[in-house]
């Protein structure tokens, strides 16, 4: 009962968190996703590199010990401000979902996962006065976009004795945005003008990824990923190619006493080398990016790990397109989670609520965002 | 606890999850600066018709095919007769199965004023007996006006200044309806001519054939039937035209290098453009008007506009092209007298078609409404070095293909 009440409340909370959308995802490529499990952003992102459930280490599948299935979706608040005005919006996504699991008799782990790789969903509206036959014409115009590039995740990981673990992946980059802009004038004389396109995305990246465990308190990750470049066709019309980053990240892991876990990673993506293809083609061009997370999970009742534990994190980093040339958007983030176990474990749901704040210039967002992530584990 | 009170919460948690999974996304834009590609730019640009692409043709209704028939008296625009010939009257009614002579009682003549000049007082229509073998087709002004005269005047109908259209009639009586008799032998046809007086010079337009509103002739008789019943005795004859016209005094022509329209026959124009490649490619038009020069200034009725009417084409077969009969695809506007002003037609939708359809020819065809039934005609330039004025031309209001791909 009490754990149906959980969740009607995570339902229901209203958040001003930073969804994977956001105003600093409108150049460029778009918002960049994080491949975060609920259960890992309730702890700021510190355990990416540690969790199964996430998309950012292959090596991390090894710790399942059984099929797992995960689904999370994402509910965001955010309160926009730019020269233009204020605005308050929110959005629905569905960022993450994986199925993975160990095979018997064989220190291997396989996974496949889907997870969103940059996000693009916004509408923009803006009014002008243009002059048109001789006269000043009052127009409205909105700019809008859905979709983006995701990332279809092929991993497998490998325990090496039971200090070491590796692991590889195979990234399918895909996606599209369907993108509409429309004026509409204020003179009926002019009709209202509906242009539509519809921009596709492919790709594919690999990555390597290593867990290295020292005793039960301590471990460290590390992962190498390169994804390429993407091909952009217009309406299947060939127009850019975008080379895509290449990802560097390391985490550590530290168990002080037992009912605590604390984590920290560093993920650093050469964004940059997007920034010449972006700029010939007009864009505001790409900076690399680095994204430092700090949290820890605090387990109340260690004879039922699983049941309630408490998630808090911090994080802060950088985002790869700037909307104002030389201006690179940051984030600050704050979080807290929680989850249970239920049905002999069989099952569980996560939940993560995190306050984000970006900003970059004349332009600011602070957003709440509300994961929550449901487990099967048949 | 029971099994509902188990599943109420995750039932209530479903139903919370689908409520919280709402969206609104709309932003505000600081434009150009934070929109991908910047803002739509709106181009305006003015097309010439393509030269010697343009055409008028008369022909297509002739004099009294159309909705209405001119009569006037003094109106600049033109002098108009109209010409009414009503079928046969026998000589005789047949009652059982005998052709019984009769005697006429009286006469009604009825007319349908469709349109007249509401500001101008003190109409009244004349009506004067013209031969019974006068064909309306082929009538001239010059044959026809001497007749009306004195001597051939069957009545008169006085317009009341409130009757603005409608119909009006005379009933003739007695010694009055001697004046339409018709002599045993002849062919029974009894034709009228019209003329007008008003205390201005005016105009008015009255039914026709084609439009089902033509005058008609009723002749109220007593037939030669004894001991019969007054349903027999007394009956009425009526005939409606049979043909009808009108004849005008100088037919309004096409001057050198311009296109007309209207008029009777009744001319219609053909214009042709070209649109460039970088506009029927690729660009989404928001406004296409047609701009229209006339070449003098608009002849007409007073308080009888005209209406210019502008149809897609949908096959180029010159003077025979056919033309659409698709509302959205047929414009209008309505002329104003007397003025040289640009006229006006948004033929946005037609511009449309173009671009969406190689087969339509990007051509306009122009005509007047009512076809070959109303006083006004109009000039305009054409692309003739002859034209007094400029050409047809088309101004295009329209934006190129949003780069959508620059991020």
């Amino acid at each position: 009962m009490r754990r149906g009440f959980l969740l009607s409340l995570c339902a229901l909370l209203p958040g001003a968190v930073a969804a994977q959308s956001s105003q600093f995802g409108v150049r460029g490529l778009g918002a960049p996703g994080r491949e975060l499990s609920a259960r890992a952003v309730g702890g700021g992102g510190a355990f990416g590199l540690f969790d199964a459930e996430s998309g950012l280490n292959p090596a991390a599948l090894s710790t399942l010990s059984t099929m797992t299935a995960s689904f999370t979706g994402l509910q965001d608040y955010r309160h926009v401000e730019n020269p233009a005005g204020t605005e308050s919006v929110r959005e629905s996504r569905f960022p993450q979902l994986g199925v993975a699991g160990p095979l018997k008799r064989l220190p291997l782990a396989l996974g496949l996962s889907f997870s969103n790789y940059t996000s693009r969903d916004f509408t923009l509206a803006s009014a002008d006065t243009i002059p048109l036959r001789g006269v000043l014409v009052p127009v409205s115009d909105t700019f809008s976009s859905r979709g983006g590039m995701s990332d279809l995740r092929f991993a497998g990981a490998y325990k090496l004795g039971e200090r070491w673990a590796v692991g590889g992946s195979f990234h399918v980059i895909t996606g599209s945005n369907r993108i509409v802009s429309r004026r509409t004038f204020a003179d009926t004389s002019y009709q209202a003008a509906r242009q539509t396109s519809e921009i596709s995305f492919a790709g594919v990246g690999f990555g390597l990824g290593v867990v290295r465990t020292f005793g039960p308190n301590f471990s460290l990750a590390a992962v190498a990923r390169s994804d390429g470049h993407a091909i952009i066709d217009r309406d299947s019309t060939r127009v850019a190619q975008v080379d895509l980053p290449y990802t560097f990240g390391f985490g550590v892991r530290w168990r002080p006493v037992p009912n605590l876990d604390l984590a920290s990673q560093v993920i650093y993506r050469t964004w940059s080398g997007a920034n010449s293809d972006l700029l010939s083609q007009g864009g505001t061009g790409a900076e690399n990016t680095v994204q430092v997370a700090l949290g820890g999970e605090l387990t109340p009742d260690m004879r039922r790990p699983f049941r309630r534990p408490i998630r808090l994190g911090v994080r802060y980093g950088t985002l790869p397109f700037p909307l104002v040339p030389g201006e690179q958007p940051r984030e600050f983030g704050l979080s807290v989670g929680s989850g249970v176990r239920f049905a002999q474990q069989r099952a569980g749901i996560d939940l993560g609520l995190e306050h984000v704040w970006r900003s970059a210039g004349a332009y600011s967002e602070r957003a709440l965002m509300v994961t929550l992530g449901v487990t099967v584990r048949p | 606890m029971n099994r509902g009170a188990r599943w109420a919460p995750w039932v209530a948690a479903l139903a919370a999850g689908i409520v919280a999974c709402q969206e609104r996304l709309t932003s505000p834009g600081q434009c150009p600066e934070l929109c991908p590609g910047g803002t739509p730019t709106v181009y305006d640009t003015v097309l010439g018709a393509v030269p010697g692409g343009d055409e008028s043709v008369q022909g297509y209704i002739g004099r009294g095919a159309g909705a209405a028939l001119l009569t006037s008296s003094g109106l600049p625009a033109s002098e108009d007769r109209a010409i009414y010939r009503f079928a046969s009257r026998l000589d005789s009614v047949s009652v059982r199965d005998t052709a019984r002579a009769y005697s006429v009682d009286s006469v009604v003549l009825a007319l349908n004023i469709v349109a007249r000049d509401t500001l101008v007082t003190g109409l009244r229509v004349f009506l004067y007996r013209l031969p019974p073998d006068i064909e309306p087709d082929t009538a001239t002004f010059a044959g026809v006006d001497p007749q009306l005269i004195a001597p051939a005047l069957i009545d008169s109908i006085t317009v009341p200044d409130s009757v603005h259209s409608g119909q009006v009639v005379t009933v003739l009586r007695g010694v009055d309806a001697d004046r339409v008799a018709i002599p045993v032998g002849t062919g029974g046809v009894l034709a009228m001519g019209l003329r007008i007086a008003a205390n201005a010079p005016t105009g008015i337009r009255v039914g026709s054939l084609a439009a089902g509103t033509a005058a008609t002739f009723t002749t109220y008789v007593t037939v030669d039937v004894p001991d019969t019943t007054t349903a027999i005795v007394h009956q009425s004859l009526s005939r409606g035209a049979q043909l009808n016209g009108f004849v005008t005094q100088t037919p309004y022509l096409a001057a050198p290098g311009t296109l007309l329209i209207g008029g009777e026959p009744s001319s219609r124009a053909f214009i042709r453009f070209d649109l460039p490649a970088r506009i029927k490619d690729s660009a989404t038009v928001v406004r296409a008007t047609l701009e229209l020069l006339p070449a003098a200034p608009i002849p007409g009725l007073p308080n009888d506009p005209a209406v210019l009417e502008g149809r897609a084409v949908l096959s180029d077969l010159g003077p025979k092209s056919p033309l659409t009969t698709d509302p959205t695809l047929i414009v209008q506007d309505t002329l104003a007298l007397g003025s040289t002003d640009t006229v006006r037609l948004d033929i946005t939708r037609m511009v449309q078609l173009w671009q969406a359809s190689d087969e339509r020819p990007e051509e306009v065809a122009l005509l007047l409404r009512p076809e070959a039934a109303t006083f006004t005609r109009t000039l305009l330039g054409s692309t003739s070095p002859l034209s007094p004025v400029g050409a047809p031309r088309l101004h295009v209001t329209y934006l190129l293909s949003f780069p959508f791909e620059s991020p």
